[in-house]
């Protein structure tokens, strides 16, 4: 799929569960251009979570193609270079897709410095020393350096938060995906991850954001969706969806969160 | 009831509880190692992912199928499905069936060398106990583990995966070194289980305290001190153990919230 130049290419899209009762995504297709910071909104049961796992193949779509690099990883299997047919390896595609979750998921069992040497070490066969200088780099650069020997348990939502993002960074990924990065937090934390953002989002980094901070959505993304029902309904830049909604599902749900 | 004299004629037998003890404690350490090398290999079972009609959920074009008897048989696991039976059978039938089925039928006419054990305990009664108690805990076991690896949060998982490491990765360095904080707990609570139910042996003959309790009874006509002794052995071998299970628990808890 040379054609085109996208990142990522999402073609209808479905996760239908309960045959088929459930449809959690009901053909969504949009292609996520390098650089692009595409923020999803919409109300809760709308798919758009569904929609960035299925990037990732946390959810596996029932239907639909995903071409992420020139590959299809909804198929199970894939024709190599000589032609033949091979399983796909999703764990390396997921390598190149950080992703961040709405309850942190660091790994309470060790230190915030081995959260983050782990995949490095033993997915990418990185030396310790170098992916330990690698993440202490990572960790200044969201102010957490002095924090490299804590656990988990003795951070603030917010430390955890930032850890979490720098630990996909450590793996750089291509693209970075954040499922309700913010929603988790309390308020007074909400501005230290955001922050932490937006220095990505200036650096060019290719990011997924669903969200409900829409400050966040009209200031730093580029492109806005909005899904209801497992469906995109609208997508524009800030000022079209903010400034000039058309779905009245849309102009519904603005009313409600602004 | 009880005479002074009863206990005077039944300490004349204390070889015989010295010899019941040595019986009963070697019989629950067997049982609880043979126990646990089984219990992993049916809760690896149960948890495998070991489909062998996975690609009849595919479609022609490699994506999951919605529904249907196919997608129900893309899913059949044989290895988990006979894992549950075994486990779902041996809880739900009485120990002291398994025990006689295990002598009197399976074991029945399989020569077995009839050395003694310490110069005392029988082998050929000893071994079939062992089996059966093994059985037995086996299944036990096996869902403690299940449900110490199963306890661990599916975002754990999540983050691993998403993180590039593979499934066998994300069970060796994520999920069992927090699920074996809680699998060790219960297992040695199983093991205080497993020294009050080896006494159900005595009904084939191992030679442990119960069966001690009946010889002193058939030999001196009284059961009622015996019977104390027995009572007394079997406390002081659980209730210390529990009682140090119980503290490492506490101890193991604490490393949570450093």
């Amino acid at each position: 799929m040379a054609t085109s130049g996208s990142l990522i290419q999402v073609t209808d899209l479905k996760k239908h569960y309960n045959r088929g009762a459930i449809k959690a995504l009901d053909g969504v297709s949009v292609s996520i251009e390098r650089g692009d910071v595409m923020v999803v909104i919409g109300p809760s049961g709308s798919g758009k979570s569904t929609f960035l796992r299925s990037l990732n193949l946390l959810e596996e779509p029932t239907g639909g193609s995903i071409i992420f690099d020139g590959v299809d990883i909804t198929k199970k299997k894939v024709k190599n270079a000589g032609g033949k047919l091979v399983k796909l390896d999703i764990d390396q595609h997921r390598q190149k897709m950080g992703m961040v979750f709405q309850h942190f998921n660091l790994f309470p069992h060790m230190t915030i410095l081995d959260n983050m040497t782990l995949a490095p070490v033993q997915v990418k066969g990185m030396a310790k020393d170098a992916a330990g200088e690698k993440a202490l780099a990572l960790l200044e650069r969201v102010g957490l350096k002095d924090r490299a020997g804590a656990y988990p348990i003795q951070l603030s939502g917010g430390q955890k938060q930032r850890v979490a993002i720098v630990r996909a960074l450590a793996m750089e990924p291509e693209v970075m995906l954040f499922d309700e990065p913010t929603s988790a937090l309390d308020p007074e934390m909400v501005g230290e991850v955001l922050d932490v953002m937006k220095g990505l989002a200036r650096e060019g980094m290719t990011m997924v954001v669903v969200t409900h901070e829409m400050g966040f959505a009209r200031e730093v993304g580029n492109r806005v969706l909005f899904m209801a029902d497992g469906l995109l309904l609208e997508e524009g830049t800030p000022e079209d969806i903010f400034e000039r909604p058309r779905h009245p599902r849309l102009k519904d749900f603005l009313s409600k969160v602004l | 009831m009880f005479t002074a004299a009863g206990f005077a004629t039944a300490w004349e037998y204390i070889s015989l509880f010295q010899q019941g003890l040595v019986c009963t404690i070697s019989l629950s350490l067997l049982t609880v190692v043979f126990g646990f090398i089984l219990a992993l290999i049916l809760a690896i079972a149960r948890l495998s992912d070991i489909r062998p009609f996975r690609s009849l959920g595919l479609t022609a074009d490699g994506h999951l199928r919605e529904q249907g008897f196919l997608t129900l048989l893309s899913r059949f696991n044989p290895l988990s499905f006979l894992a549950t039976v075994y486990v779902e059978v041996f809880r739900a039938t009485p120990m002291l069936v398994q025990l006689f089925i295990v002598y009197y039928v399976l074991l029945a006419d399989v020569p077995m060398p009839s050395f003694k054990l310490f110069g005392f305990i029988r082998f050929e009664r000893f071994f079939p106990g062992v089996v059966a108690l093994s059985l037995n805990s086996g299944a036990y076991l096996s869902e403690i583990i299940r449900a110490g690896i199963q306890s661990i949060d599916g975002g754990q998982t999540e983050a691993a995966r998403s993180l590039g490491l593979s499934q066998v990765q994300n069970m060796r360095f994520i999920i069992l070194p927090q699920a074996i904080k809680n699998i060790l707990p219960p297992i040695a609570n199983e093991f205080v289980t497993i020294i009050k139910e080896s006494s159900i042996c005595y009904t084939i003959g191992v030679q442990e305290i119960m069966y001690a309790v009946s010889s002193i009874k058939g030999a001196t006509y009284r059961i009622a001190e015996p019977l104390i002794i027995a009572t007394v052995i079997y406390f002081c071998l659980t209730f210390p153990t529990s009682k140090i299970i119980a503290y490492f628990e506490r101890r193991m808890s604490r490393g949570d919230k450093r």
